[in-house]
Order: structure tokens, then C-alpha cells, then sequence
């Protein structure tokens, strides 16, 4: 396996450098300082860009097209626009039921982009991302509107640009949940694989098409409410992480999904500590860290990957 | 009363025409009607020091995020909210001063079409020295030099009891709050005068002016270790529901502060901080505040 000695090297550098960089210094207590502090931003960071993957992943089988991934199906917009009606609503409801109604509203928000992808012509691969910035710009609207008219930007900018400035124990254990999706995805990766067939091909191999689209946006959803609540939106994860493993591993998704899982993790990580570093003591947030580098690699992919897609 | 104090203003009427006033603005020197009977005033801060003169006001935005305020100007008309005047009402209306300021200050052109318009933005620097010099404008304007001349008194004696409180009580960091994260501003931003006008030692020197301060981490509190935290919790400050600043601040690095050990998180009041910032009525109540929390429990 010298293949993964590399990455698991990198990462390994990246844990260590994350866990020893902060605005604290360690004294006698630094024990205390890994426990409470940074093993969970070092954590929560690895888990919500691995689940951004993940999640990437699975919805670029759904519809077939590498250039989409969950905040390009109106996902996060429709989540955001759960929780505004919670916090208008139930504003004393649990964090778990927040969760859970934000990963409903993602998945009416990405039915409803499905239903938009069915009727558009599969010419151009660069029609369904395009459509997705639409869509998502037009409920990223409601909700400004909504959150304006109710006096809640100040809220809803909060979850705008993720970052992990607020993550210490107790904070972020809703996150570890990522790590049991990851489970279920790994075991279901090959019927995954054969959602990227297309419909046809899918059922004629004896696939349950609809049951297993399902499963796999329900999953989606959960994953995007689960790091939205805790953490807040990061662009572009859910697309670079799939993309670069795939150019240098192929297609193979029972193997590569735990590359795209750790490549996923390292990305929003690395944000993390870039973002903790440019100002040191203070903070930059990691998803504008991720925009600023995730925009290059989305241009690169652009020009570089036209001549792989499904069809 | 009022017509007196304007008979008493001819009177001693100097080079000044009877009818316009020179006050100082935010963009320079402004002639102004005086004595206005009719007025708009779409600036929280400007909204509590002239209704601290006792000026009566004809049109204020809505909400105002302060209920004090809202009991102040009872008998005004909306006229629209602090970001989007309604100007059908105002033309309606036909005041004979609008006054913006901060967030309003946008909409002066467009209000100009309506009335004189005056932008009386208090921002950054010299936040006291601004703040008196708007009251005396509005002094000048309404024909009260006497009342802002009280006003201006009372403002520098809450300010000396202030600094009195707080000297040698150590340093202290201002917080702002927002959901479950944090942001530390300096001397020099928006809530810097408690450091400046107090004297108040400053916990971590140095923190850039930006009108949303610097996003920290619980590490960073732990590691600069202030004798006080003053906290305000901008959700409050417009009313929204989001974890308040006490629960954000309820955790293992926070406890470890000087702050947090001797009970000295202070929990400020954030409409007239956040809202009304540099108004006459609202830098007494902080400074109230301020002052109730540094004095000692005798017992």
C-alpha cells in the first residue's frame, strides 16, 4: 500500500500542525488546552470536510455531472431557510430538531433541483452547475429577504461563511454523526457507482434506482444540516476533494472513498490552519479560505475535465 | 417657553441671519434652518440626544430597537426604518429638517429632495468629543443652548465617575457576541471609547478598528487573560433569538480568565452601544453600567 503513504503522511503532518497552533500557549496544562480545544477544532474541521465530500460525491453520481456538488443544488440555501423559520417559529427548539428540520428543507431544496436537472438538455455538462448557482441564488435570496425583513442578518451571516473559531468540546460533537454516514456510504458505494450509469443502465443491472437515489440525497442532506448548524457553509469542498481523487484514481468509489473522505477532511483542515495563521492571534474563517483557493481549482477543473463525464 | 428662548435668540443675534444656524456636521460646516418646527430624524444616536434637549420630533424610523426611545417619541409618525424612508410620508409630512446619520446616512441625497438635510454620523475616533459636539449643535439648531449645555454637564460628570470606578481596577477586552461566535474590538473601533474616555487599560493592545471587530477564538480570552470582559451581545442588540452571549461564553477556557474568576464578565445593555452609539441618553446608561459593575459590593 505505498500509494497511501503519502497522503496519510500529510495528513498526519497537517493533525499535528493543527494541534499545535493556536492563540493559547501551552503551559502546564496542555493536556487540558489538546483536550478542551484543539482536538475538537482539529476534529470538527476533518469531519465537516470529509462529510462536504462525501456528500459531494454522491449527488455528482446523481446527476451525473462532476461540476455539481451540494451548495450548487440549493441544499445549504434551502437548510438556511429551515432554520430561519425555526428561530422565528420555535426559536427555543433543540439543537437536534433544528437538524432535523434543516436537513428536511435540504432535501425538498435539492428535490426540487432535481426536478429542474430532469428537464434540461444534457448537451452541455456546464448547463447543470450554472442552473444549480441560479437556483441556489434564488432561495439564497428568499432567505436574505425573509431574514431582513425579520431583522435576522446578523443571524443568518453567521452561518454564511463557515468557520471553526467557536469549536471547543461540547460544541461540535454533532459532527462525529458524519463519521457513521460515512460508514453507511461505504457499504452502499458500489450501488452509488451505478447511480452514475444513468437510470437506464442502473435497472437494467437490477438496481432499485429510486430507493437508492433517495438514500443517497437523504444522506446528503443530513450531512450538509449536520455541518450548516454546527459550523456553518464552506463552497467548493464538495467539489475539489471528488475531482482531484478521481483524476489521479479513476472512478472506482468503493476504493477512493476513503481518499475523498481524508482529501476532503485535509482540504478543510488545511483552511483551518491557513485561516488560523494570516492573522495570528485572530481569525480568518476557513470558508473564505476555501473560496479564495477553491475557485482556482474549480476554474482549472473547467478547462481540464471536459471530456470526462458519463453519458 | 419656546418662543421665549427664541425671543432671547434674536435678541443676542449676532452676524448669524434669523433664520439659519452654522452647526458642525459629519461632513463640515452646514447651514441650517433654525429653529425647525417640524423635524425627521432617522438616527438613533441623533434621536436620543435631541430628545434628551426636550426637541420634540415629528417623524421617527421604525423600529428603534430601544423601548426607552420608543416611549420618548410616542406621539411621532414612522416615516419609514432606519435603512428605507418612507419618503410618500415624508413628502406628506414636509419637515423642515431631516437629520441622518450612520446607518441612514446613505439616504441623504434622496432626502434632500424633501427638506435641508443634515448627516450628524458618529463613527470612530473621539467618540465623547463627538458626541458633545452634536449636542451642541443640536443646541444651536433648536434654539436650546442651555439645555445642551446641562446635558453636556452631565454627560462629563457621568464620564469623571466612570474614570474615578474604573482606575487601577486592572485591564479589561470589549466583546461582541454574535451567535456562538466572538469578535474582540480595540481602542480605536466603534466601542473603543470605554477604553479611551475611561482610561481603561486596554487587555490585548493593538486590535484593528474594523466595525465588526476581530473574530477570536476561546483560546485567544484564555491566552490574553483580561481582569474584565465587557460583553455585548449584538443578537440583543436587534432582538434576535440566537444563543445569548451567556451561554456562547459558558465554557472551560472562558472560566479560566482573571474575568470570569473574580465575577468580571459585564454584560452591557447592546441597543445603545450597538444601536445608538455615541447618543447623549445612551452613553450615560452605559456608563451607568459601567459603574455599578467596577463599584465594589460593600458587605
Amino acid at each position: 500500500m505505498r500509494r497511501w503513504l503519502f497522503p496519510l503522511a500529510a495528513l498526519a503532518g497537517l493533525i499535528a500542525l493543527s494541534l499545535s497552533l493556536g492563540a493559547a500557549s501551552f503551559g502546564e496544562d496542555a493536556g487540558w488546552l489538546l483536550m478542551v480545544s484543539r482536538l475538537p477544532r482539529t476534529a470538527a474541521a476533518l469531519l465537516a470536510g470529509a462529510g462536504l465530500a462525501l456528500a459531494g460525491v454522491v449527488v455528482q453520481q446523481v446527476v451525473q455531472n462532476r461540476l455539481v456538488e451540494p451548495s450548487l443544488t440549493g441544499a445549504p440555501e434551502a437548510a438556511m431557510l429551515g432554520l430561519l423559520a425555526v428561530t422565528l417559529l420555535a426559536p427555543g427548539l433543540a439543537v437536534a430538531g433544528k437538524m432535523l428540520i434543516a436537513a428536511g428543507c435540504a432535501l425538498a431544496g435539492m428535490a426540487g433541483y432535481l426536478a429542474l436537472a430532469a428537464r434540461l438538455p444534457r448537451e452541455d455538462p456546464m448547463l447543470l452547475p450554472i442552473v444549480g448557482m441560479v437556483y441556489g441564488g434564488i432561495l439564497g435570496a428568499i432567505g436574505v429577504w425573509a431574514a431582513w425583513s425579520a431583522d435576522l442578518m446578523q443571524y443568518l451571516g453567521a452561518w454564511r461563511l463557515g468557520e471553526f473559531s467557536g469549536v471547543m468540546q461540547g460544541r461540535y460533537e454533532w459532527l462525529w454523526a458524519i463519521a457513521a454516514l460515512a460508514g453507511l456510504l461505504y457499504v452502499i458505494a458500489d450501488r452509488i457507482t451505478i447511480l452514475g450509469l444513468g437510470e437506464a443502465q442502473a435497472r437494467s443491472l437490477g438496481l432499485d434506482y429510486a430507493q437508492t437515489r433517495a438514500l443517497g440525497l437523504v444522506v446528503v442532506s443530513v450531512i450538509t444540516a449536520l455541518v450548516l448548524v454546527t459550523v456553518g457553509a464552506f463552497p467548493f469542498v464538495g467539489l475539489v476533494a471528488p475531482n482531484l481523487v478521481a483524476r489521479w484514481r479513476g472512478d472506482n468509489l468503493r476504493a477512493n472513498l476513503p481518499l475523498i473522505a481524508l482529501g476532503g477532511g485535509a482540504l478543510l483542515l488545511a483552511a483551518d490552519v491557513i485561516g488560523r495563521l494570516i492573522r495570528y492571534p485572530f481569525e480568518i474563517p476557513a470558508a473564505t479560505v476555501i473560496a479564495v483557493f477553491g475557485a482556482g481549482v474549480f476554474l482549472w477543473l473547467l478547462h481540464a475535465a471536459p471530456g470526462r463525464r458519463h453519458g | 417657553m419656546r418662543t421665549l428662548l427664541i425671543a432671547g435668540l434674536l435678541a443676542c443675534a449676532t452676524a448669524a441671519s434669523a433664520d439659519t444656524v452654522s452647526v458642525e456636521t459629519a461632513t463640515g460646516t452646514a447651514e441650517v434652518p433654525a429653529s425647525p418646527e417640524t423635524v425627521a430624524v432617522f438616527d438613533v444616536a441623533a434621536i436620543d440626544t435631541i430628545s434628551a434637549l426636550g426637541q420634540p420630533i415629528a417623524g421617527v424610523p421604525q423600529p428603534l430597537y430601544m423601548d426607552r426611545l420608543e416611549a420618548a417619541t410616542e406621539g411621532a409618525e414612522p416615516v419609514g426604518t432606519l435603512f428605507e424612508p418612507d419618503f410618500e410620508t415624508l413628502a406628506v409630512m414636509q419637515p423642515d429638517l431631516i437629520v441622518v446619520g450612520g446607518r441612514s446616512s446613505a439616504q441623504a441625497e434622496a432626502l434632500g429632495q424633501i427638506a435641508p438635510v443634515i448627516d450628524m454620523t458618529i463613527w470612530g475616533d473621539g467618540m465623547v468629543e463627538q458626541a458633545k459636539a452634536r449636542i451642541d449643535a443640536y443646541g444651536e439648531i433648536f434654539g436650546r443652548q442651555d439645555a445642551a449645555t446641562e446635558l453636556s454637564a452631565a454627560l462629563d460628570d457621568k464620564l469623571a465617575e466612570a474614570r474615578e470606578t474604573v482606575a487601577g481596577k486592572g485591564n479589561a477586552l470589549i466583546l461582541l457576541t454574535n451567535g456562538g461566535k466572538i469578535s474582540a474590538f480595540g481602542a480605536d473601533s466603534r466601542f473603543g471609547w470605554l477604553h479611551g474616555a475611561l482610561d481603561l487599560p486596554e487587555a490585548h493592545p493593538g486590535l484593528s478598528s474594523e466595525s465588526h471587530g476581530q473574530a477570536v477564538s476561546f483560546e485567544f480570552l484564555a491566552e490574553t487573560d483580561p481582569d474584565w470582559l465587557l460583553v455585548i451581545d449584538r443578537g440583543a442588540a436587534i432582538g434576535a433569538e440566537g444563543e445569548a452571549a451567556a451561554a456562547t461564553l459558558d465554557n472551560p477556557l472562558v472560566a479560566r480568565t482573571k474575568a470570569a474568576q473574580q465575577g468580571h464578565i459585564v454584560y452591557l445593555d447592546a441597543a445603545p452601544l450597538y444601536i445608538a452609539g455615541g447618543g447623549a441618553g445612551a452613553m450615560m446608561h452605559t456608563l451607568d453600567e459601567i459603574v455599578a459593575a467596577f463599584t465594589p459590593d460593600e458587605g
